[in-house]
């Protein structure tokens, strides 16, 4: 569960009021779109999901954590809880798509047995096992991403925040993405998933948050185009 | 943390310096460099130190006894004398006076020694030549020599003694401080040359971060890789410290002259402290390369 109480975040440097006010409550298995223009908000919210930084005033609670007051000696075992895609995938270059994703499961300190298992099952599932052996500069931007949603989901994390996934990939593997993502928000992980394509928004549907100047703007439920 | 990951950890370490090898090889350099003027400083300083022990060593104190006391009280002063061994004295040589009056014979030659044979008597008295161990208790070792009986005269080069004095205790802070700038220096360099080095990995750090790494998970790869080099260069440096070392000191041992102004013949040989000096190398580059790869991490561990 995520949850922001009266949230304010501001910025010393520039004087800027990133986020004013803000109060959200999203549930475990929710798949939420995060939507805004540049400057409304969107970059400060997932630092405050990820504890990159602390809220001005107001709380931050995320899978039990409280953000707000989480000591700097336990944000890995936070981070361990949340699973991250980034626009710019952050592949470890010189690792191949097994070690990356393998990686993340080392972090975490699991077994060798373990980590032998669980990285075909997620190779698999995001249709990227006869990549295994390939480094990260040998795939497209689409199977790059889709490594990271892999990496993002081998440790099972309770919530998965993919900040623009689809930024850098060609449109038309766009919704590719969305549906791994909708594939694995099936299995229950909450996902959060920051974009401004709007048209992925209004073709998927669901819940939307939009932001605008650093306060939530709409918070609803919106049909999909492919329901119909 | 599972044994398998920290062997992972150790290998991605060793295989990274691999992978930055550009960098790699600049730290190395660097820290072989570096260990090589620290190791040459501190194999010149233990010199200096033995030499300026050799030239204290013929530092005596001559201690002159009245003509007038026994074989007995001569014994007894010889005793006094020794018994102050824990305390400063290292040597002491008893010269009778037939002995001290050969000597002289023999440094002024038997034509100049006319004058001592108008004279009759023998004038030399008996005297006990004092080395000490402990030239800095030179004041003190002669008044106690004063202070017994049959004792008429104590002689000794305070003046020569104070500039001994002066001359170690430079060279020790010298050579205290030459060590430290230089360790110093060293880490500086190596901070910046791995900073680089290290800024351009940020991105699998910020990785490592997001992905719920601890500081000390992340740390180990850099640790072991800058110690990895560290070892390397200190075997290398090892290598070139024996052979600057032996050169130089060679240098030396063929000139008479020097020997015998240096009393170098005493000086440290390379080969007898090799394996030491293999260690001390080895463990200085290791700590040095992965203190100074560790410290350049800092600011990017903060995501």
């Amino acid at each position: 569960m995520v949850e922001l109480k009266n949230v304010d975040v501001y910025y010393k440097e520039g004087d800027v009021e990133a986020l004013n006010d803000v109060n959200l409550r999203i549930n475990d298995g929710e798949f939420v779109f995060i939507v805004g223009s540049s400057g409304a908000g969107k970059s400060t919210l997932l630092k405050l999901l990820t504890r990159e930084r602390t809220p001005t005033n107001g709380r931050v609670f995320v899978n039990g954590y409280n953000l707000s007051k989480l000591r700097e000696w336990k944000i890995p075992k936070f981070r361990r809880s949340i699973g991250m895609i980034f626009q710019d995938f952050r592949l470890i270059p010189n690792l191949t798509v097994y070690e990356n994703v393998a990686f993340v499961l080392r972090v975490t300190d699991r077994s060798r047995r373990f980590i032998r298992q669980r990285v075909p099952y997620v190779l698999n599932l995001v249709r990227l096992t006869e990549k295994a052996r390939a480094y990260p500069s040998q795939l497209s931007g689409g199977e790059q991403q889709r490594v990271a949603i892999a990496r993002a989901f081998a440790s099972d994390p309770g919530l998965i925040i993919a900040d623009e996934p689809t930024g850098n990939i060609d449109p038309e593997l766009s919704y590719e993405i969305v549906e791994l993502l909708k594939d694995i928000n099936k299995c229950g992980t909450t996902v959060l998933m920051v974009t401004h394509e709007h048209d992925l928004v209004k073709y998927f549907g669901g819940r939307i948050i939009s932001l605008k100047k650093g306060s939530v703007d709409f918070d609803d439920y919106i049909g999909g185009n492919n329901e119909e | 943390m599972r044994s398998s990951n920290f062997s992972y950890l150790v290998k991605q370490g060793v295989v990274s310096v691999w992978h930055n090898r550009v960098m790699s090889f600049a730290s190395f350099c660097i820290l072989m460099v570096s260990l090589l003027l620290i190791g040459l400083a501190v194999l010149i300083s233990i010199d200096i130190g033995i030499i300026i022990g050799n030239i204290e060593d013929t530092n005596e104190i001559l201690v002159f006894v009245d003509e007038s006391v026994s074989a007995a009280e001569l014994s007894y002063i010889s005793e006094i004398i020794s018994s102050y061994k824990d305390e400063f004295v290292d040597r002491v040589v008893y010269i009778s006076p037939e002995e001290a009056l050969a000597s002289e014979r023999e440094w002024y030659g038997e034509n100049f020694f006319v004058l001592f044979d108008s004279i009759g008597e023998n004038p030399m008295p008996s005297t006990y030549i004092v080395s000490l161990w402990d030239i800095t208790k030179i004041n003190e070792a002669v008044s106690r020599f004063e202070e017994i009986d049959g004792v008429i005269s104590v002689s000794a080069p305070f003046d020569f003694a104070e500039i001994l004095i002066a001359i170690r205790n430079t060279f020790a802070v010298i050579g205290l401080a030459i060590l430290i700038a230089l360790l110093i220096v060293c880490l500086v360099i190596i901070y910046n040359t791995t900073r680089s080095s290290v800024f351009a990995r940020r991105m699998q750090i910020s990785i490592m971060k997001h992905v719920g790494a601890t500081n000390a998970f992340i740390r180990i790869p850099f640790f072991i890789e800058g110690m990895f080099i560290g070892i390397l260069a200190g075997v290398a440096s090892w290598g070139l410290t024996k052979l600057a070392y032996e050169s130089v000191v060679s240098v030396f041992e063929e000139d008479i002259m020097l020997l015998q102004i240096f009393g170098i013949s005493n000086v440290v040989v390379f080969d007898d402290i090799m394996w030491l000096a293999l260690a001390a190398n080895c463990l200085a580059g290791a700590l040095l390369g992965a203190i100074g790869t560790v410290m350049s991490m800092g600011k990017h561990l903060k995501v």
